[in-house]
């Protein structure tokens, strides 16, 4: 009888709909641990930044977190407060185990080491950026960020 | 990103639906029962195609964005293949025409691979995209066609393609909101100068939709600028604005337009009208119950009983013919596709590409949802398709398009350039879970149908599936008390008939009729007829499983005696009246005639008119005042006994009932249980006595009834008889008789009751009966 050759069929065929799903749910499950354990393995190097502050005087700040915005805005991480710097001026980011310097599109433009920043850009320890007219100076913990960039 | 990790996708898909073909191909051979007939090879033209396309946009694929996200492209080949195969096995015209389409989809989605600023120039000419969509939507007030040549229009007829602008508007309406708020709300202006713009072009958008009667892409329209609107600013007063919205539209629609209205009430109460306005969707549900947890495999439910079933009601032929296990594997596909595209929403690399992969993602679910929805009565019916499933080519066409957008975001997004900051994950958090929830509720609601209820749904009356099963499934022959056949199936599976081999029991024994029902006992002991009763309950669950219809009917045995009731049709055939014979002592019942009667080999609409009523059984439905004669005979002394139905019925009673109390009269004052189907043969325990109809009573006194009976028998005849006829405007002849009390043969009582004033006739008939009685 075709009947339950069909069954043996209509089986295979609701098993082949599940063992999809259970290798699309099993893969997902691969991707979030490997996320996870590049998220864990990628901790953000300290940073150190140097600026002038409200006051005129030096002021130096310390960064465990991968994104520090650098503007007028109040709200900014580092607050500068000058007329030649934009509300939100330069965004400093770290992803692909380094550290980026971003302008975002401010009025008068950052400076890398003296030269014009066009694109998001990889900074070194001790580099100078300038915002506007505010100079800032940035320190990286080079040892954390070498150990990183090996292990990516 | 791991690419390796798709390609283990693509066999099982692959498995999966080259079974489906197969089952496909082999479903007429379980329908017919029989290896011998034509095997269906025309789908697989659509297998090949959809593997073939499935090969090239791999390979296109993996050159151009290597770095998409894995599982996007496969769960849609997969959603677009499985519709492709139902559209063929739904409707194989449509089924080629679908194959062409999404020849053309694939190609527009690898073409668009190789356009590079594609985000660049769709944000730069939003207006101008947005403006001829609306333009291309507001020419069909004009020029609009509709492939059945009904309302609305809404379509482009271009030499018999058809192209339904709607659909594009929309994805359309999903790039223009995006790059506006891209652009604009960074700037965190005030709100209502912020989305000024916006709601002017989605009101002309809504406004178009609202004069084409196109309803369904209007409210996703709506549901569609609020998700965008909350996505891009954040603020949760948007989602509650629209709902007022919606709420509002619904509540004044439901009292101000007809259109709005006839949807609602259908959607509230489709029960109401079950062969009108409620007509589909209940069709839907009963598909749906038909297909039960396992489904009927491909080929072999019938989907096509409910209407549009390859387009509006696609979800509920893939829930008929794959069962709930099919659905959930679906709605779960859908759940990890609109998560996996929310994800690329978070990880894009620019706030416009981001708000355009969330816009998309509520699009697909969204309009996924509603059209679920409305095919399990979760939401109002809205006429949408089903994302990369629904027959439709522009349907399709736009899906690949947005599926198109969301790999290319998902390859970018593995770029160098971090993803822009996020202000709040919880717009995201909110839509992705309000998504998943409509798509577990729909799964829940899906079992209930299929599992809870469905029993109770199949075995309605206008469940066409019963009278189909009818002609694959012989029905059990019903015999007189001497194995003569009086109703039986004839043919072979596939054209099963009905014949009624004594045509003057058709109001008696009844009919069984794919248009016309069921009546008499062909309709109370369906039951066993149909197999349904009296097999083992695992025969019933493996017939189920494999045909979904029932095993084959069981044989019944009634305790008429042709040879009399012959006899008895003869003497009655000119005449209107009934005469019941029955063993006063067992009950059983020898002679049922009731004329004018039909013949149910000739069922048509002029019978249920006819002024005779031949379908009605005049010997137990037909009510009849009882004389005054008759009535005062057991009133008057000595036996002062009144009937026991004389006071409840107003006098009124049906000749069955005066033959059980002529039962009594012979039978020492009881009245034994009537019973018609004496037995059924089942295949385990041979013929198996069915209980009687009613209950034995005790009427008279044996004293009583011996002394009445003697006062009304005669020197001539052996047997009693109490004529009684009335000339009034009613003009009736009743006759009770019956053997003696101390008859030695089979005790015998009879009733005749003549709509017209014949006392011979009547006379004739008893004397017929019971002169000859043994």
């Amino acid at each position: 009888m075709s009947a339950p050759f069909l069954l043996i069929l209509r089986i295979g065929m609701t098993l082949s709909l599940y063992i999809f799903m259970g290798w699309a749910f099993l893969l997902l499950w691969r991707n979030f641990k490997t996320q996870s354990e590049l998220l864990t393995s990628r901790k953000t190097p300290p940073i150190t930044i140097t600026y002038s502050g409200l006051d005129k005087k030096q002021k130096t700040k310390h960064f465990r977190t991968p994104e520090i915005t650098l503007g007028r805005d109040p709200h900014s991480e580092i607050h500068l407060e000058n007329e030649t710097v934009s509300a939100h001026h330069a965004r400093l980011s770290y992803h692909h185990g380094q550290w980026w310097l971003e302008d975002l599109n401010s009025k008068n433009g950052t400076t890398l080491n003296g030269e014009k920043l066009k694109t998001p850009t990889i900074i070194l320890g001790n580099d100078e950026i300038r915002c506007g007219k505010m100079p800032l100076t940035i320190y990286l913990s080079t040892t954390d960020l070498s150990a990183n960039t090996q292990a990516l | 990103m791991d690419i390796s990790s798709k390609k283990h996708l693509f066999p099982f898909s692959t498995l999966f639906l080259g079974l489906y073909s197969l089952i496909l191909s082999l479903s007429p051979a379980l329908r017919a029962r029989s290896w011998d007939v034509d095997y269906l090879y025309a789908h697989w033209l659509g297998f090949f195609t959809w593997l073939f396309l499935n090969w090239l946009a791999e390979k296109h694929l993996d050159a151009k964005i290597p770095d998409r996200d894995p599982y996007l492209f496969p769960l849609a080949s997969l959603f677009s293949g499985w519709g492709l195969l139902t559209i063929w096995r739904l409707l194989p015209n449509f089924g080629l025409r679908q194959s062409l389409w999404l020849a053309l989809s694939v190609t527009v989605m690898l073409l668009g691979l190789r356009w590079r600023k594609i985000f660049i120039t769709l944000r730069r000419y939003k207006y101008i995209l947005l403006s001829s969509g609306l333009l291309l939507t507001a020419l069909t007030l004009i020029f609009g066609a509709n492939p059945l040549d009904i309302e609305p229009r809404l379509w482009f007829n271009f030499g018999g393609i058809y192209l339904q602008p709607s659909e594009l508007l929309k994805l359309l309406l999903v790039i223009y909101l995006s790059a506006y708020l891209a652009d604009r709300v960074p700037i965190r202006n005030k709100f209502f100068p912020l989305i000024f713009p916006t709601l002017f072009l989605g009101g002309i958008a809504l406004l178009l939709l609202v004069v084409q009667r196109d309803l369904g892409t209007a409210s996703i329209l709506v549901m569609l600028y609020a998700s965008i609107l909350y996505i891009a600013t954040g603020r949760k007063r948007v989602l509650l604005g629209n709902a007022i919205i919606l709420l509002a539209i619904g509540f004044f629609g439901y009292h101000f337009s007809q259109t709005i209205h006839t949807r609602l009430a259908i959607w509230l109460s489709p029960w109401d009208d079950p062969s009108g306005f409620g007509y589909q969707i209940i069709q839907s549900l009963m598909a749906i119950a038909n297909g039960g947890l396992w489904g009927r495999g491909a080929g072999i439910g019938s989907p096509l009983f409910v209407p549009v079933a390859h387009s509006d009601f696609i979800f509920t032929a893939i829930a008929e013919e794959t069962g709930l296990a099919g659905t959930l594997g679906l709605l779960t596909l859908f759940g990890i596709f609109l998560s996996r595209s929310m994800i690329i929403a978070l990880r894009a690399p620019n706030r416009f590409q981001r708000i355009l992969a969330s816009g998309l993602t509520a699009y697909l679910g969204i309009q996924s949802l509603l059209i679920i929805g409305g095919n399990l009565r979760l939401l109002p019916l809205t006429g949408v398709t089903l994302p990369f499933i629904s027959y439709g080519g522009s349907s399709l066409l736009t899906s690949y398009l947005a599926l198109l957008l969301l790999l290319k975001i998902s390859n970018e997004s593995e770029g160098s350039t971090p993803p822009p900051f996020l202000w709040s994950t919880r717009p995201y958090h909110l839509l992705t879970a309000i998504l998943l929830i409509g798509l577990i509720t729909s799964a829940l609601l899906n079992g209930w149908w299929a599992v809870v209820r469905g029993p109770d749904l199949l075995t309605r009356s206008d469940n066409p599936r019963r009278a189909q099963a009818d002609f694959y499934v012989p029905r059990g022959n019903i015999l007189d008390r001497n194995n003569a056949e009086i109703n039986i199936t004839t043919g072979e599976s596939g054209n099963y008939l009905r014949e009624y081999l004594y045509p003057e029991l058709s109001s008696v024994v009844g009919y069984t009729n794919s248009v016309y029902g069921q009546a008499g006992i062909e309709s109370s002991l369906d039951g066993y007829l149909r197999g349904l009763d009296g097999n083992p309950a695992t025969l019933v669950w493996w017939n189920n499983l494999l045909y979904g219809q029932p095993p084959n009917g069981l044989n019944l045995r009634l305790s008429l005696d042709i040879g009399l009731q012959e006899d008895v049709d003869e003497r009655l055939s000119k005449h209107k009246g009934a005469v019941v014979l029955v063993n006063a002592e067992s009950g059983e019942i020898l002679v049922m005639a009731s004329h004018p009667t039909f013949d149910a080999n000739e069922f048509d609409d002029s019978l249920l008119n006819e002024e005779d009523s031949p379908l009605l059984n005049r010997a137990t439905q037909g009510r009849y005042p009882l004389h005054q004669t008759l009535d005062t005979l057991f009133d008057a002394p000595p036996v002062q006994i009144r009937l026991p139905f004389a006071e409840s019925e107003e006098g009124f009673v049906s000749p069955l009932e005066m033959a059980m109390v002529a039962a009594a009269l012979s039978n020492e004052g009881i009245s034994p249980a009537p019973r018609l189907a004496l037995a059924v043969d089942t295949s385990q325990s041979g013929w198996v006595i069915l209980p009687a109809l009613g209950e034995t009573a005790s009427l008279f006194s044996a004293a009583d009834a011996e002394q009445l009976i003697a006062t009304f028998s005669s020197d001539e005849e052996a047997y009693w008889q109490i004529l009684s006829t009335q000339e009034d405007e009613e003009n009736l002849t009743w006759l009770l008789a019956g053997t003696p009390a101390n008859w030695s043969g089979t005790p015998l009582a009879l009733a005749i009751l003549l709509e017209e004033n014949n006392p011979v006739l009547a006379e004739e008939i008893a004397q017929a009966l019971l002169s000859s009685a043994p």
